[in-house]
């Protein structure tokens, strides 16, 4: 595909995950907050397929969009009190968050605007599956395993958390 | 050395957690408590193991490097686990069920620990650092029914997924302008005085984030409500060894990895160090709950440690190392009276401490013992420690950061001394019997407390095997 | 072919490749809709057959005409939106359904060379992007605001989220075999044997698993009619529970092709054409799914999934060691050492 192909992607891409991580923050509806939420999962994906990780890419909607948004959405309408219409609040420094969140942004493109764009070290592999199992299971194996071991402990902690709720009724 | 042994104490530690948790479904009921006895003992096997292995160097698929400085930090954790285990037979054996649980995730907590003190890399760095998170956070919660337990659990989760985002977001924009998550390899390019101004947000991101660990001012705001919160033995734990993994981890990332930035992020670690200083201290004096007063002096005692990073020379990082060893000690003794005195008495406010020295001799002399060298007064440990620290803050120019830091000290005597005069110079209340210590219990505080004594009257086997770790740290 | 055709017109690179990929979601679209129709069709027909009646058999010849009829009464039919309805949400969320239900046709090897995108991450793909489909689920049974569909829609999410974990544990045990993750390769490799011959529990799983993701009966929960009456359908009229409602044939369709192409070696067979032996072996897939519908009753929410987590994630894990070992041991005769 041509390169202005790609940048045009790319833009869409950055409007749509931008302004749906706005909504999300902005919209006063919290399961459309949600919703949004999804909406720029997706749009992320959609860049790493631009950047030729489509693994990652994968991953990201099979992990994210599919099953952690998901639950988030199942959490919020199980828990919903009240009137929906007004269920992300906000708090009284809304102005004051507003005006910090823009200076940290700034920031942020200033130093970015400084800095010369570098790429990784090294070649990138062309079978990006076959090489991140490699990297797993070589180099990176002991955060690999420590991983594992953090979701165990996540997944514990779930049970035990919950279990209590049950028995205290 | 062949990997397996490089990573046997990580690796026993690991098998040690998943099998208590597995043990905890099949011991039945009534038996549990030895579980607690298994954990601890487990723990001791892999601390002697650690120790005879203290003098291992080599790095596991380049990432992972074990040399003398993370073992003595994972002695450290060990110690820590071991006597949290200890004072926690009795506390978690009311709490009900879940008594694996309970000891796998301080276990595997302490594994994060020890993978955050090794981790050569940014990804383990990370992972090590939520694996501890993510523990705590169970652990903070363990109270059942208990609103403030379910607060502290809730604070900590929310505030520890800022600051982990916040540093996640400081270790991409490292990765992003270096090309690498490995730490040797950032060096050589911040060494090549390639610090972009992305780089530096990245810093600052990252020192938000181990701050938030750290509990510096001002990152702190959780400290106080989590460690109210949360069971007493965790609270130990998490004031002690979190903190001291995060100072490791913190050393390894930016005296290693952005040590030849030093002048950069010099200013801000001084400005940290001033505000912990001062408003862990000051603001510890009207505390009313032990737990909270003790919380706000961890706040000041990541200050001291602090300094160490000032130095940002050998001394500092072997005075770190030491007071942070001692500091396990010292807090953990203060830390187990207040268990055994809630076990009995249900209560942490100072107030209630009346007449403790009449009820209880040990446990009143254990935290008045504690208490002091967490003041610093010589002969105790504490006292040698903080001198090490002023000195190496002294040596590199900063003897007024020294004059705050005594003078901060010398507030911390006033409200350290003013649970002193409640436990000895109160009037017990009527009608509430002696305190009986657990067996065990006393054996820890014997413990502690033999630490404290020994290493303040004779300093040098302890300093010796910090400073050479330091300057195997550096070499 | 195609391309060099358009090419020769002198079209640009990416003016070749836009129309490329319009002309083969014509082509997926055009065989998705034919073939939902004739499906529906033909479960009536199956049903009544096993039920001892008749279905179907006034509009043409055998009532062949019937689903084509009902198309149109539903595209005439009024689009209700009930007052109290999450508006926006409500009118998206049968289009949501179907975008994924139709984009896991991009990586279906119909025939050799017959495959719209033939991915490096093949499989993976079709899972990531069938796993979605819970978000239109969840937002279908919110947007109605009806408690029923509400309910529905929970008990599918827990349903489809628990079901794909053994769903992909299964496929691992292909993909093991094959070293690649892209359906061509998957089907090339099933030249001598099919893999059904050798990862048997893992079709069993996959069979198993698939039914519950699509959430036809006995896993059809997600209507269970006389308890939550549609679900999340409940709400929807005309032309939108007609989206839903093709959805669901759509996915029937693109599970039964995902198992030819993983356990049925695929579009491989002696004699006929190609892309003739795929159709016919979908549709041995698809009258598979519809015996089981109708032989076995509606399984409990609660039956339903401790099945999954103490019965079928164990035996993906079991199957997925064993698969390993298997290979193990194969390479070691092959090659006469470890």
């Amino acid at each position: 595909m041509g390169s202005t192909l790609t940048l045009v992607a790319f833009w869409i891409l950055f409007v749509l995950v931008v302004a749906s991580a706005l909504a999300v923050v902005l919209l006063r509806n919290i399961v459309h907050s949600a919703l949004y939420l999804v909406l720029s999962f997706v749009g992320v994906a959609g860049i790493y397929i631009l950047l030729e990780a489509e693994f990652l890419a994968a991953v990201q909607i099979l992990v994210y969009v599919g099953a952690v948004s998901v639950l988030l959405i199942f959490g919020v309408m199980l828990t919903r009190r009240g009137n929906i219409r007004q269920s992300n609040l906000f708090n009284a420094f809304s102005l004051a968050a507003g005006v910090v969140s823009l200076a940290l942004c700034v920031l942020i493109i200033l130093a970015l605007a400084r800095t010369p764009a570098s790429l990784p070290l090294g070649s990138w592999p062309v079978d990006t599956v076959g090489a991140l199992a490699e990297a797993f299971l070589g180099p990176f194996v002991v955060p690999f395993e420590v991983a594992a071991i953090l979701l165990l402990v996540g997944i514990v902690g779930a049970i035990l958390i919950a279990r209590e709720v049950k028995e205290d009724k | 050395m062949p990997v397996w042994e490089l990573l046997s104490v990580e690796l026993l530690t690991a098998f040690l957690g998943l099998g208590l948790l597995v043990l905890g479904l099949l011991v039945p009921k009534g038996q549990k408590r030895g579980l607690g006895y298994l954990a601890a003992l487990g723990l001791v096997g892999i601390a002697a193991l650690a120790f005879a292995l203290r003098e291992a160097q080599g790095v596991v698929w380049e990432g992972y490097i074990i040399d003398p400085f993370g073992t003595y930090f994972k002695l450290l954790f060990l110690f820590a686990a071991i006597l949290t285990c200890v004072s926690s037979f009795e506390y978690i054996g009311r709490l009900g069920n879940g008594e694996g649980e309970y000891y796998a995730l301080i276990i595997l907590s302490t594994l994060g620990m020890m993978i955050l003190a090794s981790a050569g890399e940014l990804i383990t760095l990370y992972l090590g650092l939520e694996l501890m998170t993510i523990s705590f956070c169970i652990l903070a919660t363990y109270r059942r029914g208990d609103m403030k337990s379910a607060e502290a659990g809730i604070k900590y989760i929310i505030l520890g997924a800022l600051s982990s985002a916040i540093l996640l977001y400081g270790l991409s924009l490292l990765y992003g302008s270096t090309g690498s998550t490995l730490i040797k390899d950032i060096s050589l390019v911040v060494n090549s005085g390639g610090v972009t101004p992305l780089m530096v947000v990245g810093m600052i991101f990252l020192l938000g984030g181990f701050a938030f660990k750290m509990a510096a001012v001002p990152f702190h705001m959780w400290a106080p409500d989590v460690y109210e919160g949360a069971p007493t033995p965790v609270t130990a734990f998490l004031s002690v060894a979190s903190k001291a993994a995060a100072f490791a981890a913190f050393l390894r990332v930016f005296f290693v990895a952005l040590g030849d930035s030093h002048p950069l992020w010099a200013e801000v670690i001084v400005a940290l160090t001033i505000l912990s200083v001062v408003v862990g201290n000051l603001v510890a004096i009207p505390q009313k709950n032990i737990k909270r007063l003790l919380a706000y002096s961890s706040i000041s005692q990541a200050g001291y440690l602090l300094l160490g990073i000032v130095a940002f020379s050998t001394l500092g990082v072997g005075a770190i190392l030491y007071h942070s060893m001692l500091y396990v000690f010292a807090n953990m003794g203060a830390f187990m009276v207040a268990t055994v005195f809630y076990n009995a008495d249900k209560s942490d406010e100072i107030q209630d401490y009346a007449g403790l020295a009449r009820r209880s001799p040990l446990l009143a002399a254990v935290m008045l013992f504690s208490l002091l060298s967490l003041a610093g007064i010589p002969p105790l440990a504490g006292f040698v420690s903080k001198f090490y620290l002023f000195m190496a803050v002294i040596d590199q120019g900063y003897i007024w950061l020294a004059i705050l830091a005594v003078l901060m000290s010398m507030v911390s005597v006033y409200y350290y001394l003013q649970v002193v005069k409640v436990m000895y110079l109160g009037d017990p209340p009527p009608g509430r019997p002696a305190i009986e210590v657990p067996l065990g219990v006393q054996i820890a505080l014997a413990c502690s407390l033999a630490v404290l004594f020994l290493f303040g009257i004779y300093p040098t086997p302890l300093t010796n095997y910090a400073f050479s770790s330091a300057a195997a740290f550096f070499h | 072919m195609l391309d060099a055709l358009l090419s020769s017109w002198g079209l640009p690179l990416w003016a070749v490749t836009t129309i490329r990929a319009l002309v083969y979601l014509l082509g997926v679209l055009a065989f998705v809709f034919l073939n939902a129709i004739y499906l529906i069709y033909l479960e009536r027909k199956i049903s009544a057959y096993m039920q001892q009646r008749l279905g179907p058999n006034r509009v043409g010849p055998r009532g062949i005409f019937q689903s084509v009829a009902d198309a149109i009464k539903l595209l005439c039919k009024e689009d209700i939106i009930p007052r109290e309805a999450d508006k926006w949400v409500f009118l998206v969320a049968p289009i949501v359904i179907f975008i994924p239900a139709i984009m896991v046709y991009a990586i279906i090897p119909f025939g050799p060379g017959m495959i719209a995108a033939d991915l490096n991450i093949g499989v993976f793909y079709f899972l990531a992007v069938a796993s979605t489909t819970t978000i239109a689920i969840l937002m279908g049974g919110w947007a109605g605001n009806n408690k029923y569909s509400l309910l529905g829609a929970m008990r599918t999410v827990a349903q489809m989220v628990s079901y794909e974990i053994p769903l992909v544990f299964s496929i691992l045990g292909v993909v093991m075999l094959v070293g690649s993750l892209k359906t061509s390769d998957i089907v090339a490799a099933q030249k001598e044997i099919w893999f059904i011959l050798l990862q048997p529990v893992a079709f069993l799983i996959y069979f198993i698993a698939a039914t519950a993701e699509v959430n036809r009966g006995p896993f059809d929960l997600v209507e269970g009619e006389q308890e939550i009456i549609a679900g999340p359908f409940t709400e929807f009229t005309a032309m939108r529970y007609a989206l839903f409602y093709l959805s669901e044939y759509t996915n029937l369709l693109s599970v039964s092709a995902l198992a030819v192409t993983l356990f049925l070696g695929g579009w491989q067979g002696p004699w006929l054409p190609p892309w003739l032996w795929f159709i016919i072996k979908v549709y041995i897939m698809i009258l598979l799914f519809m015996w089981v519908r109708w032989t076995f009753p509606r399984i409990r929410i609660d039956h339903l999934l401790q099945f999954n987590w103490k019965f079928l994630l164990p035996l993906s894990l079991v199957n997925i060691l064993g698969t390993g070992i298997g290979i193990k041991v194969y390479q070691a005769l092959m090659t006469g050492g470890w």
